[in-house]
């Protein structure tokens, strides 16, 4: 995949946003925080067939500080982080399966949920959330990287029966 | 294509991001530089969507709502006119209730009291202006049948539960009723053995006749009855007409008396008119 253009990421990063505003006063309720914009951002670079620029991160990250009212410099500093240790790792993911990089992504969304706690309300900060938390965007992640080969299966099974 | 992993270089720019974004961190929890930047975004985008709302579903819910006021509009019409459909079929039930209980009991029992073998018509005042009846010469009354007929009805007696009011002069649909009190009028009536013409006076329930006592002899007293005579083929004979209320002597052969009528017109509403 190549690396999608910058009006087109603003824009995924802003309906993701949005829904995360939408869904999150629903699932804290269950001791569930998905970060869905970093979530989204984290699945572009890893998608994205060259490496992140660091400051196409910043700005990135700069963006969705302004867009979810957090802490300037927070998601920026996070976005960058996480986009280098992806590049860093993006060949060594092709020896991984996809459970163990899904793993890796519900382990760095907990990450994230938990620093986002620490400097924007330290009073929320709770271990069970960052646990089921983790479990549950691993689960999220292996849903949404299992779903382009569950599609590819049934189109082969379809063109078997043409 | 593999990608490459961080250059040295770009290393050091990873930092340097990093390092830029704790520091504008630390810059904005200490000293809360950005609130300006963040409260003018959170405002040009609830103006935004004040603006887009009011420019797009807006309009959409005005016209919902026109449309619904319409409809609601058409529906309240249209129980208004169920309503009014009711209430005219209710009206018209009692209308014809009305005429459908109309006694005639009462015109039939006289009649058959008298032995009145004529056909009536049913009928009921429409209009009689008793100012006038009280007041002056002209008793008329307007009457109309509650079934209607093409027969001209011109000449026929009209009688209520009592006894005769008067007879038909006019029949143009509503039928003109000079009463027997009317000035101009004259009813043949008879006691015992005498005879006479009685005139209305234009007095309410009085009419009155004259006589010389050289021609009838026999006295006539107070309270005595008096029916119609049958004579001239208007009214049937035998009917009683009314009682003598007042004697007066004109001079020495000619008598007055003023015969109080038992039926009055604007006592029963119910009439029957007997064809003549």
């Amino acid at each position: 995949m190549n690396k999608p253009g910058i009006l087109k990421t603003m824009l995924l990063l802003f309906l993701a946003n949005y829904l995360e505003s939408i869904t999150a006063p629903a699932f804290i309720k269950i001791y569930v925080a998905i970060p869905l914009t970093f979530l989204v951002f984290s699945g572009l670079v890893y998608r994205s067939s060259k490496n992140i620029n660091p400051i196409y991160a910043f700005c990135l990250g700069i963006f969705v500080d302004l867009i979810s009212n957090s802490l300037f410099g927070l998601n920026a500093m996070l976005f960058c982080l996480f986009s280098y240790v992806i590049n860093s790792y993006s060949n060594t993911f092709k020896l991984f399966s996809y459970l163990q990089i899904c793993i890796f992504f519900g382990a760095a969304s907990m990450f994230f949920i938990g620093l986002s706690n620490l400097f924007l309300a330290i009073e929320n900060f709770s271990y069970l959330i960052l646990f089921v938390s983790f479990f549950i965007n691993s689960g999220f992640a292996l849903l949404i990287t299992m779903s382009p080969i569950y599609r590819l299966s049934i189109d082969r099974r379809l063109s078997e029966y043409d | 294509m593999a990608r490459v992993a961080p250059s040295s270089s770009s290393k050091a720019l990873y930092f340097l991001c990093i390092l830029l974004g704790a520091i504008l961190l630390y810059v904005d929890i200490t000293y809360k530089s950005f609130d300006t930047i963040k409260n003018t975004y959170i405002s040009t985008t609830i103006s935004t969507k004040y603006l887009l709302k009011k420019l797009s579903i807006d309009p959409l819910i005005y016209i919902y709502e026109v449309s619904k006021s319409k409809s609601s509009l058409i529906n309240k019409n249209k129980n208004l006119q169920e309503a009014l459909d009711k209430s005219y079929l209710e009206n018209f039930i009692i209308t014809r209730s009305d005429k459908f209980f109309m006694d005639d009991k009462s015109i039939l029992a006289l009649m058959s009291q008298y032995e009145i073998d004529e056909v009536f018509h049913a009928s009921k005042i429409k209009y009689f202006d008793t100012e006038n009846y009280f007041c002056c010469d002209s008793h008329v009354m307007y009457i109309e049948t509650i079934s209607s007929t093409d027969k001209s009805l011109v000449g026929g007696a009209v009688i209520n539960s009592r006894g005769i009011l008067g007879q038909i002069i006019s029949d143009s649909g509503i039928k003109e009723v000079l009463l027997l009190t009317d000035t101009t009028h004259y009813i043949p009536i008879e006691s015992e053995e005498y005879f006479c013409n009685a005139r209305g006076g234009g007095l309410p329930g009085i009419i009155t006749c004259k006589y010389s006592s050289l021609i009838w002899t026999s006295p006539i007293s107070k309270g005595q009855e008096f029916y119609s005579s049958g004579l001239g083929g208007i009214y049937p004979r035998g009917i009683l007409i009314g009682y003598v209320k007042e004697i007066t002597n004109l001079d020495d052969t000619n008598i007055q008396i003023d015969i109080s009528l038992i039926a009055n017109p604007i006592q029963k509403g119910m009439l029957g008119i007997i064809e003549s």
